[in-house]
């Protein structure tokens, strides 16, 4: 026997949007929004106890918003003699929308391969996605095979421009946001259809079709200077198709364009690094690059071990560096520094 | 576990999951659900409870019957704390994954798809086809740049799939060549660099190596003996590591989150100031100058010297 609550007290808000869900499941043709107000409990208790019809439509559109946030496909069935008028549409959600399809299973070596997947995120609300998406998975009762064992891979995640980024991807809509170009004086404020996201040599890059230049651009998300804006505007959806080969294959291109023709220290921890990129080229490498800041930072970092010998503005961005960090370090600190024994690790 | 507190959306997104996943067990503990959905017990019985006044609406209006309603075996719940559902109207197969959802797997696989031994097994290709599939939205495209696999990536795999040793040769920056033969127990990737932890014969303890620096490397038929002892966190500095001060700006300590994970840091308007043990002080030299102007070297003296040394070094070539 089900204890039902004998008083029709407060309904909590999640019973509300399951029932919500169970009632639209259930529907071939749909239900208006009088029958859900009064008949769905959590809308049925507040009508009979005499809420006024305004509040409880906003409550039904909020509670239609959320569950299509968690992806509940809510469909609508208009009046087809006036699509705009929603006082005799019907709602419903269908089954095969709503359900992982039936014919979809996952071998052992599936699941092993996807549970390494799923641990891959370091940042906190991706980690519960993919851990919300592999219990889904889970639930099916397919077996598993062992653990893969003996690999951490991770993906870092530290940009709070990832997030509304992403989000407006999916809802394909317009974001704005200010914009730190290297080498430039103070942010500018772009306007960007989002189309992909991708990690490239460890960065976050956004890829999108920038408003004001009329052209596709890629931007490096540790540079966005302000919060993402999402606007109400939105785009055509079909831009994002493929755009994440798109902004892979332009990388790419840039980095088979781009190169540098560096010496290095044979031995040093930057012929360790850098040769793994490099060909040889007569007295020294090229290396290709995508960003020259970044591969300044890099550069710099290697001090005396490599030598840029072109292009020219590569050089110059190296130089200026060593000079502001030797700038910054003439002058000894009146801190006591301890002296320290070097390890060999 | 640690269970959050959740969101009214949240709650109701477990219970769309919570339906099928206990068809699909028959009966289950609380513990283990509870496991499963990462809540509290608490939490979890409040769920099942829940459950319990959900059902299809009342016809014109009346109240709705029995049938109804989910109902679970109570007696067992309350005697035994196991969860079995005994009626259900609605919900039985599990939800689609949402858009976001299949977005964080879809990224998770194309890294695991740069692993020797999966990526190359045929797996991915179709792994990536069903979750397109059975996501509810389409996923914002998220794209993890392919890693080139070589030799040494390769041979690492194979000890450790094999359970032997590694022969190689590592240098570190600003130490000697050494050769090392190593037990392989983990392999982290991260920003495209591979670490190998293993224990090293050669310092008899664990150490991790950028698997940039190693060379030479082949497979041992020394089998592994080491491998059950403590690994520590991908860069947990050790009791014997030296302590620096730097100076950062605020701007750039994203950038630097790694390297200042376990430092104590005290604000001072734009700039940051942190206590920070580091393995090897000559590595501050490196850091100072690839953030050149962003991060100060304070103490140790000597690895402040080190710094404008280092960088005073670099610019004799282009005088």
């Amino acid at each position: 026997m089900s204890r039902v609550a004998t008083e029709p007290t407060r309904i909590a808000p999640e019973e509300r949007l399951v029932n919500l869900v169970v009632a639209l499941l259930a529907t071939e043709q749909g239900l208006t929004k009088d029958t859900i107000l009064t008949s769905v409990s959590g809308y049925r208790e507040q009508s009979e106890a005499g809420a006024g019809k305004d509040a409880l439509e906003k409550m039904f559109e909020r509670d239609k918003e959320n569950l299509r946030g968690l992806g509940v496909p809510i469909e609508t069935i208009g009046d087809y003699t006036d699509p705009d008028d929603l006082r005799e549409a019907r709602y419903r959600v269908p089954t095969s929308e709503y359900e992982l399809p039936v014919d979809i299973d996952f071998t052992p070596a599936e699941l092993a391969v996807l549970n390494l997947a799923g641990g891959v995120w370091s940042e906190s609300s991706m980690s519960a996605q993919a851990r919300s998406g592999l219990r889904k998975i889970r639930a099916l009762g397919n077996d598993v095979d062992a653990p893969i064992i003996g690999y951490s891979p991770r993906i870092n995640l530290r940009e709070p421009a990832f997030a509304p980024l992403q989000r407006a991807m999916e809802q394909a809509r317009v974001v704005e946001f200010d914009y730190l170009k290297a080498g430039e004086e103070s942010p500018r404020r772009r306007r960007i259809h989002p189309l992909a996201l991708l990690e490239y040599e460890g960065r976050w890059h956004l890829y999108g079709f920038d408003v004001d230049q009329a052209a596709e651009r890629t931007f490096l998300l540790s540079r966005v200077s302000s919060d993402v804006q999402i606007t109400r505007r939105e785009f055509e959806p079909g831009l994002r198709d493929g755009a994440g080969e798109r902004a892979l294959r332009g990388l790419q291109e840039v980095a088979a364009r781009q190169h540098a023709l560096l010496e290095v220290t044979p031995g040093t921890e930057a012929a360790l690094r850098l040769s793994r990129r490099a060909t040889p080229a007569g007295q020294g490498i090229t290396v290709p690059y995508v960003d020259v800041h970044v591969f300044a930072d890099e550069l710099a970092s290697y001090g005396p071990e490599v030598r840029v010998v072109e292009p020219a503005l590569l050089r110059d961005e190296v130089i200026s560096r060593l000079e502001r960090t030797l700038a910054l370090h003439r002058d000894p600190t009146a801190t006591t520094g301890d002296t320290l024994e070097e390890e060999d690790r | 576990m640690t269970a959050k507190p959740l969101l009214a959306t949240d709650r109701a997104a477990l219970i769309l999951q919570l339906v099928p996943y206990l068809i699909g067990k028959g009966e289950v503990s609380l513990a283990e659900a509870a496991d499963e959905f990462e809540v509290s017990e608490a939490q979890m019985r409040a769920m099942v409870e829940k459950l319990t006044v959900i059902g299809l609406p009342g016809d014109g209006g009346f109240w709705q019957m029995a049938n109804d309603l989910f109902d679970i075996d109570w007696d067992l719940l309350d005697e035994h704390g196991v969860i079995s559902i005994t009626n259900t109207v609605g919900l039985e197969r599990t939800p689609r994954l949402t858009a976001r959802e299949a977005a964080a797997l879809l990224a998770g696989l194309q890294l695991a798809a740069s692993l020797p031994g999966v990526g190359d097994s045929g797996v991915i290709h179709g792994l990536l086809a069903k979750l397109a599939r059975g996501a509810s939205g389409v996923p914002a495209d998220l794209i993890v740049a392919p890693e080139a696999v070589d030799d040494v990536r390769v041979t690492v795999a194979d000890a450790l799939r094999e359970r032997v040793a590694v022969s190689f040769t590592y240098k570190a920056p600003d130490a000697p060549v050494t050769t090392r033969t190593v037990d392989p127990v983990k392999v982290h990737i991260a920003s495209g660099q591979w670490y190998l932890q293993g224990w090293c014969h050669l310092r008899q303890a664990m150490r991790t190596f950028h698997l940039d620096r190693v060379s030479e490397v082949r497979l041992t038929d020394i089998p592994i003996t080491h491998a059950a002892e403590r690994v520590p966190d991908l860069f947990e500095p050790s009791e014997s590591d030296a302590v620096a001060e730097v100076r950062v700006r605020a701007a750039v300590v994203p950038l630097l989150a790694d390297f200042l994970d376990r430092a104590s840091v005290s604000e001072s308007g734009d700039v940051r100031t942190a206590r920070i043990r580091v393995a090897d002080q000559r590595s501050l030299k490196r850091v100072a100058a690839r953030h050149s102007g962003d991060v100060e070297v304070c103490a140790p003296e000597a690895a402040r010297r080190a710094v404008a040394s280092w960088a005073e070094a670099g610019l004799t070539q282009y005088r």
